[in-house]
């Protein structure tokens, strides 16, 4: 979660418009999944990979951290589909590796595309692009809300949980559970009483009830547009044209 | 007549706490003034008090001599008017980057996006932070988060800027850039800067006035050199004499600073005392 956030903020293209980075991503997602040969999902992984990589300059360390996680479901999900249970017999079913190498080049590609919008693109950008396309103001104002809260509750759990292990706290498994519920027991009235401190903070700047916010609009730039909408064109032709 | 004054304040906390008892304070126009005090002397309760967070269970506040009103016109005037900024800043800082959670009291006052967009960048260059005006704001160090709270507050224009402890938790260097560049901002502005910390030292540098805290009560409101002077109050208030008035005091007394000579309230006034005497005359 935490890899994903500052690399999201901290990469190159973070400031580039989000609509350039969202048709890039689902533009490729789609072919990936449309596309009916299964070399055609792994040409869009290998370009997506090399495009945030590259292109953003994600550093292959976080990629491949953020990564691990979906591949393993991935693996775990598709390679069952190679196999038939007919009672008590397990064997390789008919054409069975063949179908979950396909699916799993598609379902890779379609992670990896996700994986570059996640890792270039900040969760408040993409709430205010939801917000932009119909998303009610009041269900993105709380989706940012508790985005924010999320961080100082995390630090706040994190100092407890020091000052729960400078006491002892962790020594024996059954202290470790006693710790932990006290722990959980304990986050609570501090989040309401952080959640009462920045009501203070607000109402002393004049807050009326909405949290209006002036958002820097970035110029979409009809270059960059035109060579996204060049590369997932050529990458549709060849992906089309491989057997 | 004070710009801003509170008059025999008191306000109890559920539970029975007493926070303020019966507090008097004034607020001139262009004066540094510090609330001085121990922990749980009142001087949060007081500031919540002045920018009408918190309203007087008996007493009143005034603003340009007319006692304020709480209905929420009167309330947004006042804001306008009066800016506090929190100790800490993590209870005010909620938007996704640094220039969204500053331009929140901006538009708050009704202004256009054009001018919305200018007080921001003022606001952080005043600060120095308009480097930091796309950074998420959970991705800030203490110190910046804390600049970016004030900017927060000064983009809004405030007449009277109140400041609870705004040098908590900062190391020495963060403390000295955090007061130049409040000092920049009151001769840019003209903000009447006001500033709680128990902080004696602090107090005898930066303020013009102080009042000290005891109890729930201004002890005494005055002259810093005049206030901080008498270890009686001092004793009353349970705070230390500042260090460079001590040495000045001792100075005075051993001849070596004339009668008639100001006191050092600086680090380098008072090492200057320490030169050859040709040079304190020429200083002098």
């Amino acid at each position: 979660m935490s890899i994903i956030d500052t690399s999201a903020n901290l990469n190159r293209w973070r400031t580039r418009p989000l609509a350039e980075k969202t048709l890039l991503a689902l533009g490729m997602l789609l072919i990936a999944v449309a596309v009916p040969s299964w070399q055609g999902a792994l040409l869009v992984a290998a370009v997506i990979s090399g495009v945030t990589l590259a292109g953003a300059r994600i550093a292959p360390a976080v990629w491949w951290r953020a990564l691990v996680a979906p591949l393993g479901f991935l693996l775990i999900g598709s390679l069952t589909l190679a196999f038939q249970v007919q009672g008590w017999h397990v064997s390789l079913a008919p054409h069975g590796l063949e179908q979950s190498l396909r699916l799993m080049a598609r379902a890779l590609a379609g992670t990896l595309c996700l994986l570059f919008l996640a890792l270039t693109t900040p969760a408040t950008d993409l709430v205010a692009g939801l917000r932009r396309i119909g998303l009610p103001a009041e269900i993105a104002e709380m989706a940012l809300l508790m985005y924010r809260f999320l961080f100082l509750l995390a630090d706040t759990a994190h100092a407890m949980n020091l000052a729960q292990a400078a006491r002892l706290g962790h020594v024996t498994r059954r202290r470790r559970m006693r710790s932990l519920s006290l722990l959980i027991a304990n986050l609570m009235p501090r989040a309401l009483a952080r959640a009462g401190a920045l009501e203070i903070g607000l109402a002393a700047r004049g807050w009326h009830g909405d949290l209006r916010v002036q958002r820097v609009t970035r110029k979409v730039s009809k270059p960059a547009i035109a060579a996204i909408v060049l590369l997932e064109g050529a990458m549709l032709i060849i992906a089309l044209r491989t057997r | 007549m004070s710009l801003l004054e509170a008059r025999a304040v008191v306000h109890s906390y559920p539970g029975g706490v007493r926070a303020l008892d019966g507090l008097d304070l004034r607020i001139e126009r262009g004066r540094r003034l510090a609330i001085l005090g121990p922990n749980g002397s009142g001087k949060t309760t007081a500031l919540l008090h002045l920018n009408g967070i918190l309203k007087p269970q008996s007493g009143s506040v005034l603003l340009d001599g007319r006692p304020m009103q709480y209905d929420p016109a009167s309330l947004t005037d006042w804001r306008r008017r009066v800016g506090l900024v929190l100790q800490n800043a993590d209870d005010q800082l909620f938007a996704a980057t640094v220039a969204e959670d500053v331009s929140f009291g901006p538009l708050n006052l009704g202004l256009a996006a054009a001018q919305v967009q200018e007080r921001v960048q003022y606001a952080l260059e005043a600060l120095h932070v308009a480097a930091l005006a796309e950074r998420a704001t959970h991705m800030l160090s203490f110190g910046q988060k804390k600049r970016v709270a004030i900017a927060g507050l000064v983009a809004m224009r405030p007449e009277i800027l109140l400041l609870d402890e705004p040098t908590a938790g900062l190391d020495h260097q963060g403390t000295e850039d955090l007061l130049a560049v409040l000092a920049e901002l009151e001769r840019s502005s003209g903000a009447t800067l006001v500033l709680s910390t128990h902080d004696v030292d602090l107090a005898y540098c930066f303020a013009d006035e102080v009042a000290l805290f005891e109890g729930g009560r201004a002890l005494c409101q005055g002259s810093v050199t005049q206030t901080l002077m008498d270890p009686l109050l001092l004793q009353q208030a349970g705070l230390a004499m500042p260090f460079l008035l001590k040495l000045g005091l001792r100075a005075r007394e051993t001849g070596i600073l004339g009668g008639e000579a100001p006191l050092p309230r600086t680090e380098e006034e008072a090492l200057a005392l320490l030169m050859p005497r040709p040079a304190i005359r020429a200083g002098g």
